[in-house]
């Protein structure tokens, strides 16, 4: 009796699932402190500074750091890498399992690289 | 019908690379979809911020100056966007994956986590207090 194939989705669709809550709670305020307030001059000059960031990222045994790795750029890579992936296949662009193993691959590779260098400033 | 192997082949419809043009439901949609795609350039953005940290107090300088680029701060307000639009639609099916209160409390209170999120980060920065 053939034993039915077990479907690996459950683990992307749950990293997902995690990086689109991250996605919506985590990056608007992110974004518009880093992204917009203080490029445009509308917060304090020391607010980003380089001692400060990197006092603010060390500080709790690193944990800023890793959160930070995590929740913005770990998780919302594999829930931006899942809809580009369902995407291309939408768009008939993709066909097959290749861009399926790009798409995790990638999203995998830079989320050891941000998690490592998470690490690397502490 | 049946192949001679006995495996079904269903008549698949030939689909259009154009299909969600055609409602705007689709559109939406696809909208929807393309949210990521300012979000993968802004993560891009701290990945090499990170990066620059570890690299040192000059590589980081010249990080925070390409942030302030008018082109990334013009990409930066259209994720701002599609932040509170995947939000939206997020927040949404939460409360039908998992009915564990009304729906528009459900809702409410993922906005609440989003605002104060929000206000920590200003706060943390110096916006505010």
């Amino acid at each position: 009796m053939n034993q039915p194939k077990r479907s690996d989705e459950p683990i992307w669709w749950a990293l997902f699932s995690a990086g689109g809550v991250c996605f919506a709670v985590m990056i608007p305020g992110l974004v518009l402190t880093l992204g917009l307030l203080y490029p445009l001059g509308l917060l304090p000059e020391a607010a980003f500074s380089y001692s400060r960031v990197q006092q603010l990222l060390q500080s709790f045994w690193g944990l800023p750091g890793l959160i930070l790795a995590g929740t913005a750029i770990c998780l919302p890579l594999f829930h931006a890498m899942h809809r580009v992936h369902h995407g291309l296949h939408d768009l008939k662009l993709a066909k097959g399992p290749l861009t399926k193993v790009l798409c995790y691959g990638l999203a995998s590779l830079l989320s050891i690289v941000a998690i490592a260098y998470s690490g690397i400033i502490v | 019908m049946p192949d001679s192997a006995g495996a079904r082949r269903p008549y698949l419809q030939p689909l259009s690379r154009s299909w969600w043009l055609k409602h705007s439901f689709f559109l939406r949609y696809m909208l929807r979809e393309a949210t990521v795609l300012p979000l993968l350039f802004f993560c891009g953005c701290l990945l090499a911020g990170l990066y620059s940290l570890a690299q040192g107090e000059s590589q980081y300088q010249s990080w925070l100056a390409f942030m302030a680029q008018p082109w990334v701060i013009a990409l930066n307000a259209l994720l701002l966007l599609a932040s509170f639009y995947h939000a939206k639609t997020f927040f949404e099916l939460f409360p039908r994956v998992m009915p564990l209160l009304p729906a528009p409390l459900m809702i409410a209170g993922q906005w609440l986590g989003t605002i104060a999120v929000a206000l920590l980060l200003l706060w943390l920065f110096g916006a505010i207090g």
